[in-house]
């Protein structure tokens, strides 16, 4: 806006300077909050108010972390979780994948399934934990059943849906020009639902951390979660407030990727691009 | 290599030299569900020739076109497309709808080799070419959310093209352009039908646009045939000429009478006697309810070809009947 209520700000010596400050101001101002919460917590942890039972120091954390990584210890534990939650995600989505794009595409399959499907939607994953220990105990295979049935139902039900809502005008076109089965499907069905689809793998891997998080706090031989309740009996805040960075740090990961995918195959969408 | 080039050229020339499809259309019905669209349409179009469909919205002119594309089938009667049904030629026939329907996630180039086999670098080619032909060669590899109205029916048509099809089905193609740009491809469209010869169905609301392409006009009325008649203009036709605004308007007037009207005050006959005077002739015209008498100008009988014997659609006004070929 002042772009425009300044044509010729431009024309000014140094008004490229000022375009600079105004860029790195955009950039900066968001950053300002977080970093004073952390600037005060420090503060109120040196001077005393806040006992380290309590919250540690940031730089406590820093320096837990680096004594982690410095033993190794720390990779092991985010391969562990990573792999625990990707292996997880892979089984459910895929599923989740599989089975929308069935439901999706042909009529009997949805009237078979579907109403099934969406009874077991509302019950929550975490509902299970209890029967899910009888049936597989407490070992990685209940930790990966449940978070492969948190992921499956955002993607199938999303994938359900873009198929749903192709553009059927296309969908015609495409049959009129000589397309059909597979390659109506690669060329006009699949890209028209990919969108969707990517929504439901972005809402997945979300709920793929939550999932996780819950499954390695009920039992784990290694893992974030068991770092941080190790950590929990012997009283080291820091260690457990590290636990939880890095799950927030992995989360933010896996959203990066799906917005790249996004960027990526979803090039010719202005609404991905411009972003 | 010269010898190559000319015999690749005579391949190319032989292959541009398409047959237009033959249409026969007998005793047509289509229904949807209990609303009757077509009523025992009947039509003959010759193989090449370019016919212009006319009739308000809802009067089941695109129902007809997407019934000769095989999109929809039909309730009774009968479509013959070179004499076989029309399920046997869906490789000869092509479409152009009012919206472009290009896929979004396909490049220009993309969407016009769309259904088609072959190498890649010879599909690429041939898009090319067409591209080039609608004038759109430099935006191959755009994504079509880029282009505008008029280029994005361009491309549309290309898509057609490249299949070479026998028969080119128009839904409205230029229904959403501006006026300037709805000339010009008006004009692309006719000199490429002019060069490849297929036989060409155009539906529109527009009457002037039925007149610069149209080799016949056809009026479509609910779910009938009520007009049909030669356009006998040299092409390319301008728009300004009077021959060209008279015919226009006479279509246009045909139109506007059938749509004040409705069915209720029509009554079909047959026009038993005329009466010529100097400024006004009598028409009298047997019907099914006696014989009825309506007024004509005598300059305008020539214009509408009335004689003895003659179908006519009478309708009648408040103070007048109105006669109309039927």
């Amino acid at each position: 806006m002042a772009d425009t209520a300044f044509p010729i700000a431009g024309a000014v010596p140094g008004g490229r300077l000022a375009a600079l400050f105004r860029h790195l101001g955009r950039r900066l101002v968001p950053w300002l909050v977080p970093l004073a919460i952390l600037v005060v917590w420090e503060v109120a942890a040196r001077v005393g108010w806040l006992s380290s039972r309590v919250l540690p120091e940031p730089l406590a954390v820093v320096k837990a972390g680096v004594a982690l990584a410095a033993s190794g210890e720390l990779l092991q534990h985010v391969r562990v979780s990573a792999g625990r939650a990707f292996t997880g995600f892979a089984i459910g989505g895929g599923l989740g994948l599989l089975l929308g794009l069935l439901t999706g595409s042909f009529r009997k399959v949805e009237i078979a399934l579907d109403t099934t499907l969406q009874m077991i939607r509302n019950i929550p994953p975490l509902a299970l934990i209890p029967l899910v220990i009888l049936w597989f105990g407490i070992d990685e295979t209940a930790k990966l059943f449940l978070i492969a049935l948190g992921v499956f139902f955002s993607v199938y039900i999303n994938t359900f849906h873009g198929i749903r809502s192709v553009d059927p005008a296309l969908i015609e076109m495409g049959r009129s020009y000589g397309l059909k089965g597979w390659s109506l499907y690669r060329e006009i069905i699949l890209p028209g639902a990919l969108s969707s689809i990517l929504v439901g793998v972005r809402y997945g891997l979300g709920f793929m951390w939550v999932i996780l998080i819950v499954a390695e706090t009920i039992s784990a031989q290694a893992g974030i979660g068991y770092m941080t309740m190790n950590a929990r009996e012997f009283l080291q805040t820091d260690v457990v407030l590290l636990g939880i960075v890095l799950y927030a740090l992995l989360g933010k990961l896996a959203d990066v990727a799906a917005r790249q995918l996004e960027r990526r195959w979803l090039k010719w969408n202005a609404a991905y691009t411009a972003a | 290599m010269n010898i190559d080039n000319i015999e690749l050229d005579q391949v190319r020339q032989a292959r541009s030299e398409i047959q237009g499809l033959d249409i026969d259309v007998y005793g047509l019905i289509k229904r949807f569900g209990d609303r009757q669209v077509l009523h025992g349409l009947d039509l003959a179009i010759a193989p090449g020739e370019f016919v212009a469909i006319v009739g308000r919205s809802g009067c089941g002119k695109s129902t007809l076109l997407r019934l000769l594309a095989g999109l929809d089938g039909e309730s009774a009667g009968e479509i013959r497309l070179d004499g076989r049904p029309a399920a046997a030629h869906k490789e000869d026939v092509r479409m152009m709808f009012q919206d472009a329907r290009l896929l979004p996630w396909r490049t220009v180039i993309q969407n016009i080799a769309i259904g088609l086999t072959g190498s890649r670098q010879e599909v690429r080619e041939r898009a090319l070419e067409v591209l080039a032909r609608v004038g759109l060669a430099d935006r191959a590899d755009e994504w079509p959310a880029r282009l505008s109205g008029g280029q994005r029916q361009r491309v549309a048509l290309a898509r057609a093209l490249i299949h070479k099809p026998r028969l080119l089905l128009l839904d409205e193609p230029l229904g959403a352009l501006d006026a300037l740009t709805r000339i010009e491809m008006q004009r692309l469209i006719e000199s490429i039908w002019k060069q490849q010869q297929f036989t060409a169905l155009l539906v529109t609301h527009d009457v002037s646009e039925a007149v610069a392409l149209g080799d016949r006009i056809v009026l479509v009325e609910e779910g009938r045939i009520t007009l049909d008649e030669s356009v006998a203009l040299v092409r390319p036709r301008e728009h300004g000429e009077p021959a060209f605004a008279r015919l226009e308007s006479r279509v246009l007037k045909r139109l506007m009478t059938i749509e004040a009207v409705t069915s209720r005050n029509q009554i079909r006959g047959r026009v038993a006697d005329i009466v010529l005077d100097d400024v006004l002739s009598e028409v009298r015209i047997e019907t099914p309810a006696g014989v009825v008498t309506s007024t004509v100008l005598t300059r305008s009988l020539s214009e509408q070809p009335l004689e003895i014997g003659a179908e006519v659609l009478a309708t009648f006004k408040s103070n007048e009947v109105v006669l109309a070929a039927a």
